[in-house]
């Protein structure tokens, strides 16, 4: 393999995991931003949305764009009825709430083991078919997954930016004391956010379905790197999410291809930590007090 | 972390244990007196074992709850265990050295290395101190599993001696029992003397209110450093306690999913007191044995209770008596 091949390879694969950390990135994010609650069942919501595409499309192969829609939907619905009845009550005290989405991690997780078994399960892919570009060929479904990620994040951004309840929901992440005092309800804010959130996981998940494969498991690995990505960005930063996810993904492409992966999972700590040294905010974050 | 949650140093305040002095003392040679002598008469090996067990995942409990006691949440407390029964196991079987030489090294290896990256990472709040914990339990299972070399990946290591006392080997179950006991019964009696000490007033003022505390003169980063790494270090104590007794270790020995059930044991017994830990042990550890027949659902339950607490018991189970003592008092 030549290396303008392997460089091509690399950068695709790079963007591929990268828009993925970037989806579950700026909705752990958001979660963090709004409410301040850190979610450890966000990786779960991403296995959730994985499955609800697995059996949506692979099953009843309905149109793919569809599967997304119905993944995000009831992943979020599902999202907003947690926050409702297990999160809302720690709103004021956050070990608690950290506690609490544990909690939901080990339930929403062994429940899926419970139901569909351990056993990892592959998943057709949406297209087939190659790109080529000179010496580089990109296989499309790999260019979808990439498209469709900048696409949902496109959506999400004009959706906080222009519409009234993005920008509710900006002003509490700002400062929630002001924002109630413009007569903002924050108790509708707040499921919201938190299924919006739990939605972009899910079709995370929903879109490397095809490209890994189904797993009760497979929540972990991208909630880690959400972890690393928002340490990187900066926790609340949307800004940063995005930067810190696709940068995240390039990294780790480049270094497990060539150093292998674990050196690439230790390389990243690493990274985490050094940049935690010289600001312990992160690359694009506020000081927290 | 807020004022409203209860710490270790808020609710055993020497004044408490002073007023009720006789009948604590006494409860307490009774439970020590009984732990002694009924493992004499009622010898079954299997509650013998799961008692052993009890014990030492209190220790781990005990431990985690020493970081919280300053408001820092760790989610790699099992890495920690793990890195303790590894530097033991890797002790005796390469150089031969006596276990409790090992389980000493552990602890003290554990607890600086706990202090190198406290020093790191206790400069970050409270979320990012907990999400980086998160991310070096992971990083360490991952090198336990790749480093071949030394531990042997995924097949762990086998034949690791047991703790042999002055040339006697504590073997068997009732044996190690008495062992177990006695290390409880050391970090009990070393975190309850630490938290009537300056040092517990310390950690609690940084509980309740880190500014505050930081504005009065606390020097906020090195209690927390010092916390950090003294609860560190009896985890890995006690994990090297552990693989002398199941005499056997591998990356899956300790997990995330360990750490999730030491919190829980500690959310569950009670965070805001030390015997919270031990109580949470007591009730946790057995309920997998009462449910064998339902693998899987285990998991779930661990998680239905520790939400149910989280939202209808905040103190834990030690705050049960404290509930029902207000009751009374109020019938009177």
């Amino acid at each position: 393999m030549d290396y303008a091949t392997l460089i091509g390879q690399a950068t695709l694969n790079g963007l591929v995991i990268g828009a993925m950390y970037m989806l579950m990135a700026v909705g752990f994010t958001l979660t963090f931003g709004i409410m301040r609650v850190v979610n450890f069942a966000h990786g779960e919501f991403y296995m959730l949305g994985a499955f609800t595409a697995f059996f949506t499309y692979a099953y009843w192969e309905i149109p793919f764009v569809v599967c997304l829609l119905i993944a995000a939907l009831t992943v979020g619905i599902l999202g907003v009825l947690v926050e409702g009845a297990l999160i809302q009550p720690f709103r004021d005290d956050e070990t608690s709430g950290m506690i609490a989405t544990l909690a939901i991690s080990v339930i929403i997780q062994n429940a899926a083991v419970l139901i569909w078994g351990p056993a990892p399960r592959p998943m057709p892919d949406i297209v087939q078919g190659t790109l080529m570009l000179g010496p580089f060929s990109f296989p499309w479904s790999r260019l979808v997954v990439i498209a469709a990620a900048v696409l949902i994040f496109v959506t999400f951004w004009l959706f906080m930016q222009g519409t009234r309840t993005g920008r509710a929901m900006r002003a509490v992440a700002q400062d929630k004391e002001t924002a109630l005092i413009q007569g903002i309800r924050i108790n509708a804010i707040y499921p919201l956010a938190f299924g919006m959130s739990v939605a972009l996981a899910a079709l995370a998940g929903a879109l490397m379905g095809p490209v890994f494969s189904v797993s009760p498991f497979i929540g972990l690995t991208p909630m880690l790197k959400a972890f690393v990505v928002v340490i990187l960005g900066g926790l609340g930063s949307v800004p940063g999410a995005v930067v810190g996810g696709i940068l995240l993904g390039l990294i780790e492409s480049f270094t497990a291809t060539m150093f292998g992966s674990l050196v690439s999972d230790i390389l990243q700590l690493l990274l985490v930590i050094m940049i935690l040294l010289v600001r312990p905010s992160g690359l694009l974050g506020q000081r927290e007090y | 972390m807020d004022a409203s949650s209860p710490t270790l140093a808020k609710i055993d305040q020497p004044h408490g244990i002073r007023r009720h002095g006789l009948p604590m003392g006494l409860a307490i040679a009774v439970l020590l007196a009984s732990a002694i002598v009924i493992p004499q008469f009622a010898a079954n090996q299997f509650y013998l074992h799961l008692a052993n067990i009890v014990l030492i995942n209190a220790i781990f409990a005990m431990s985690l709850g020493l970081i919280m006691s300053v408001g820092q949440l760790s989610l790699g407390h099992a890495a920690f265990v793990s890195a303790g029964g590894y530097i033991s196991a890797l002790a005796a079987l390469n150089f031969k050295v006596p276990p409790l030489l090992g389980i000493v090294l552990a602890g003290l290896t554990t607890g600086l290395v706990a202090a190198a990256l406290g020093k790191v990472i206790l400069r970050l709040r409270g979320v990012y101190f907990v999400l980086v914990t998160f991310l070096a339990g992971q990083v360490f299972t991952l090198i336990a599993l790749n480093w071949q070399s030394v531990t042997h990946g995924a097949n762990g290591l086998i034949g690791i001696p047991a703790i042999s006392l002055f040339g006697f080997p504590l073997a068997t179950r009732l044996r190690f029992y008495y062992f177990a006991l006695a290390a409880f019964v050391l970090v009990f009696t070393f975190i309850w003397a630490l938290m009537r000490s300056q040092y517990g007033r310390a950690f609690g003022s940084i509980a309740e209110n880190m500014r505050l505390a930081e504005a009065s003169g606390i020097d906020v980063s090195r209690y927390q450093i010092i916390a950090f790494s003294l609860g560190s270090g009896i985890a890995g104590g006690a994990g090297a306690i552990m693989i002398h007794y199941i005499r056997f270790i591998s990356p899956d020995s300790f997990t995330f999913s360990d750490s999730i059930a030491y919190i829980t044991m500690l959310v569950v017994g009670g965070r805001g007191s030390l015997v919270g830990g031990a109580l949470g042990s007591l009730f946790l550890t057995p309920l997998p044995e009462a449910l064998r027949g339902l693998a899987g659902v285990q998991h779930i339950l661990y998680g239905v209770i520790l939400l149910g607490v989280l939202l209808f018991l905040p103190g834990g189970l030690v705050s049960v008596g404290r509930f029902f003592k207000r009751g009374l008092g109020r019938q009177k």
